[in-house]
């Protein structure tokens, strides 16, 4: 079904792999980048609410020390994913592994995690050394060795100075490193990051996202991050889990997200895209409207049927395009939205009845002078084409 | 679902059915319980049995008692036919219907008004209308018509203005009543007309929309809820109250004081069960449409609300400025009179003003023993009764686990809404006279009386504990369990503190209802636990409206004064809590 060059790898699509695979239980190491263990590993979760199927047979190896990010729209699942890691929830089927241990059927209490909200969840009436301190005192901590490590923790997080104050005095983003402060005092294996930034403002949540990703490399502390924010998932983890209707679908670095989506799903959800519906000529070529452009199918096409064809904005080459350019046609420009550091351009191919975003430079656009109504040609390299069946 | 679904995932799904098989027929995963958690699943279910005990099967002794003879002997409906053939009886229904009927029908139009005046209008002295409006709730129902009797009685000093009509019987009723209930119905309705968002009014003044227009499109609809769930609570009380029409009724019957007659009169508990089911109908039916009222009400103000503040309108801030304090001097005339009334010497023979009645009525008399009682009551209903009631909102909202329990125990806190305090009183009396009852031993105790009442005012407390936890971060538990700290330290560190202010509201709502109720504890009183509620009802009867008035004047005082303490109590509170409180 898939086109991905990572389609057929293992790690690309556990789904498969896993219903493949006939008993739960058995870790999944070969998954896993070479010497890197599976620290976390969910096989066949399912979460059923009455009627309602939350998750579908979701299995997943986390290594240790990586921030792995779950990525999806709303009620994709992927904060019921996380709260059943945590124990808050309890999954209808499959089993969880920690480190090794079975946790499928332990209490939050008996896990070993911390957890962030995206609420931050602190406690109003204790001031924010009592926060941190939450979690040691009930481990017996000495009192001196308590203070030393609150004291250790708040520099950590950058803010060494406001052990005495109250949550309510801090800003948004101050508490919600309190918060991960307080998740982390006790040396968890595990940090979960439930939409940790999603309360903050634009500009906060930018610094954090590099505040927080620089902290858990330098704990190298396994850490799941849920988050409907693409561009956080981008920025921040290793690596992403793109959810959809309760089931995974893609798992891979950044990069590979981003430029090799597994499907026209990942490829939407994942920045901005152009798709457009085709019919394969061969091999090497699809028809889309009246234009004819090469690309590499892979035999992904099923017979006869129709496919689909996508590409992103920045591929869009419009400066030394000669009527003789492979995988060029004219067009014109309908609409121009200036954004700053480039511009985006709303253009229609002939013969396509369908409008097209390209993501112009300021040099092509300086160069260029494109006006709305102005007929231009364009061109998108065969190995920037991506082909879904 | 996943049949339907559409997705390189799906195919994967199906062509693997036996999988999907295997995981349908395994059992569904549990956690295995924590044994913090399963400290807090006992005390649930304790509590579930507690409310069981004292809630539910009282009410199904009641339920039992209906179908059964004096001796004991099942007889099926035979006490029902039997009570609707005595039109004595069966009188009293209509009469207990309309009564209600038209104490809702003044009182809802005059608290609405007065809620209005407070909250939309630009009146000067607010907070002093509203705390003088809402004085009637520190007195028991009964100072209203003492004090009724006082001004317009058979020797009362403005009788000549009822031009030979008589103000016992349903006059008198009616208009006690309509003073008793006014508080009540003016707490909810100016609740109900808080919740407006301004932008919507902004939003109509934009378009040029005229006031009655916005009045009929934007400020009623907004307060609907609000003025059925008042309209409610009034035909309840009107309904289900003991001391008015015993006090000032003369010959007219009504329902609750039918029960007690039978019982307490003719000793006739199968017939007295019979009168408090058919007491319990209405009441049962609006207490449905209330609470499907309350569920409909909440999405109503979103947190981006804007509150509303009123403009300058002169002229109709005048009208209700002279409303208001019309509606609040006659509430203070109604709750003087029966002061004064207390302290004259001789009505209406000698207005001399003095202690008599303090002294030789109440203190020689030993009537004030019962004085000493109720506070006594009041205040174990204060404290343990609002801790239990408080720690049962907090497990079942904030603790995990036995979820197919929950409901029973949600239901036994919200049910005692719908239960009269006649009926719950009556109930205990048929489930803890027998002998045989293990419990039977807390009959004629103080205990009784304070667990009595506690359920009997159960539900609103409930409510304002519930509505606290809930503003808390939900998340508080779950991150105190991945730090693997145990409920009851959260609980003791930060829920408590956290709701404090709620643990206050709650804790003086109970001691002003145990200070002033009648209805429940009328039945379940003995001889050294007489109550100030109780005491009234019987110097009234002995004739000694002076005494009576003198207790009234007591509770109120009480109530007042305590009221007062919480005030304090909360100012401390606020300047303790101000560092974390923004």
């Amino acid at each position: 079904m898939q086109i991905g060059p990572r389609a057929d790898a293992a790690g690309a699509a556990p789904g498969v792999t896993d219903v493949a695979r006939a008993a739960p239980g058995v870790t999944d190491v070969a998954r896993a980048a070479p010497g890197v263990t599976g620290f976390l590993e969910l096989s066949h979760i399912r979460k059923e609410f009455g009627s309602f199927v939350a998750l579908h047979d979701v299995s997943l190896g986390v290594r240790q020390g990586e921030l792995i990010c779950f990525l999806g729209p709303s009620g994709c699942g992927k904060t019921t994913l996380l709260r059943i890691v945590a124990g808050l929830e309890v999954q209808t089927a499959g089993t969880i592994m920690q480190a090794g241990r079975d946790i499928t059927r332990l209490p939050p209490m008996e896990r070993d995690y911390g957890i962030v909200f995206q609420s931050y969840a602190l406690f109003p009436n204790l001031s924010i050394a009592e926060n941190v301190a939450y979690g040691l005192v009930n481990r017996r901590v000495p009192r001196g060795e308590r203070e030393a490590r609150v004291k250790e923790l708040l520099a950590l997080v950058g803010l060494p100075d406001s052990g005495d104050k109250y949550p309510a005095q801090l800003s948004g983003g101050q508490q919600q490193r309190i918060a991960v402060a307080r998740a982390i005092a006790t040396s968890p294996g595990l940090l979960l990051l439930d939409e940790p930034l999603s309360a903050l403002d634009a500009r906060v949540r930018v610094r954090l996202r590099g505040e927080i990703r620089s902290l858990q490399q330098r704990l190298g502390i396994t850490t799941i991050l849920v988050t409907h924010d693409q561009e956080e998932a981008l920025s921040m983890a290793d690596r992403i889990v793109v959810m959809k209707d309760g089931a995974i679908e893609q798992l891979g670095t950044a990069a590979e997200i981003y430029g090799q989506p597994a499907t026209p799903f990942v490829a939407d959800f994942v920045g901005k895209t152009n798709l457009l519906p085709a019919m394969p000529v061969g091999e090497r070529e699809v028809q889309v409207g009246a234009q004819r452009f090469a690309c590499f199918i892979d035999g992904a096409a099923p017979a006869g049927g129709g496919l689909r064809v996508f590409f992103r904005p920045e591929d869009v080459v419009v400066r030394g395009v000669r009527e003789d350019t492979p995988n060029s046609a004219g067009a014109v420009v309908e609409r121009i939205e200036f954004l700053g550091a480039y511009s985006r351009v709303i253009f229609r191919i002939d013969g396509i009845d369908q409008s097209l975003t390209a993501d112009l430079s300021v040099n092509d656009m300086a160069e260029l002078r494109p006006a709305v109504g102005d007929r231009l040609r364009v061109a998108v390299p065969a190995e920037r084409l991506r082909v879904f069946g | 679902m996943s049949a339907g679904e559409i997705g390189p995932r799906a195919s994967a799904a199906i062509a693997a059915p036996g999988v999907t098989a295997a995981i349908a027929a395994h059992a569904v995963t549990r956690l295995k319980v924590h044994w913090t958690d399963r400290i807090g699943n006992v005390l649930l279910v304790a509590a579930g049995i507690v409310l069981a005990i004292f809630l539910l099967a009282p009410m199904v002794a009641i339920l039992a008692k209906s179908i059964e003879d004096k001796a004991g002997v099942f007889v099926g409906l035979a006490n029902f036919v039997d009570y609707f053939r005595t039109p004595a009886l069966a009188k009293s229904i209509w009469n207990s219907i309309w009564v209600s009927t038209l104490v809702t029908a003044i009182t809802i139009p005059l608290a609405f008004t007065f809620a209005y005046a407070l909250t939309r209008s630009r009146m000067r002295f607010k907070a002093l209308l509203r705390n003088l409006a809402l004085v009637p709730i520190l007195a028991p129902s009964l100072l209203a018509a003492i004090s009724f009797i006082f001004w317009f009685g058979n020797q009362g000093l403005l009788k000549d203005l009822l031009m030979g009509g008589q103000i016992y019987g349903a006059p008198g009723i009616v208009i006690s009543m309509v003073f008793a209930t006014f508080p009540h119905a003016l707490m909810i309705l100016v609740t109900a007309l808080s919740l407006t968002d301004a932008r919507l009014y902004e939003a109509a003044d934009a378009l040029g929309t005229s006031a009655a227009r916005k009045f009929w499109t934007i400020t009623l609809p907004g307060a609907k809820y609000g003025l059925i769930s008042a309209w409610m609570v009034v035909f309840t009380y009107a309904l289900s109250d003991f001391g008015i029409p015993k006090v000032i009724g003369g010959n007219f019957n009504m329902l609750a004081t039918d029960i007690f007659k039978l019982v307490i009169g003719q000793q006739d508990f199968p017939k007295g069960a019979v009168v408090a089911i058919i007491l319990l109908v209405p009441v049962a039916v609006t207490y449905v449409v209330d609470s499907y009222v309350q569920k409909r009400q909440s999405a109503l103000l979103t947190a981006r609300s804007v509150p509303y503040v009123p403009r300058a309108s002169p002229a109709f801030d005048w009208a209700m400025t002279a409303f208001c304090w019309t509606i609040a001097v006659l509430l203070l005339a109604v709750l003087g009179m029966a002061i004064y009334g207390s302290f004259v010497k001789l009505w209406p023979y000698n207005f001399d003003m003095v202690l008599d009645h303090y002294r030789v009525g109440l203190v020689d008399a030993g009537v004030i023993v019962s004085w000493y009682n109720s506070v006594k009551m009041a205040f174990w209903c204060a404290t343990l009764g609002a801790a239990f009631i408080f720690f049962v909102a907090y497990l079942l909202e904030k603790t995990r686990g036995i979820d197919p329990f929950r409901p029973f125990v949600r239901l036994m806190a919200v049910l005692p809404m719908g239960v009269p305090g006649m009926v719950l009183g009556l109930g205990y009396i048929f489930f803890f006279v027998h002998a045989g009852n293990p419990l039977h031993f807390l009959y004629g105790s103080m205990a009784i009386l304070v667990v009595c009442t506690t359920v009997h005012y159960y539900t609103s407390s409930h409510l304002t504990a519930l509505t606290a936890l809930k503003q808390i971060d939900n998340e508080f538990e779950a991150v105190s369990a991945s730090l693997r700290v145990p409920f009851w330290r959260t609980l003791f560190r930060v829920t408590v503190p956290v709701c404090l202010p709620a643990m206050l509201d709650i804790s003086r709502y109970m001691f002003v209802n145990a200070m002033t109720t009648v209805s429940a504890v009328v039945f379940l009183y003995s001889p050294s636990t007489t109550l100030a509620s109780v005491a009234i009802v019987n110097l009234d009867e002995a004739g000694d409206i002076g005494a009576a008035a003198a207790m009234a004047t007591l509770v109120v005082a009480t109530s007042a004064g305590v009221c007062l303490l919480y005030y304090f109590l909360q100012v401390w509170l606020d300047r303790r809590t101000q560092a974390w409180r923004t």
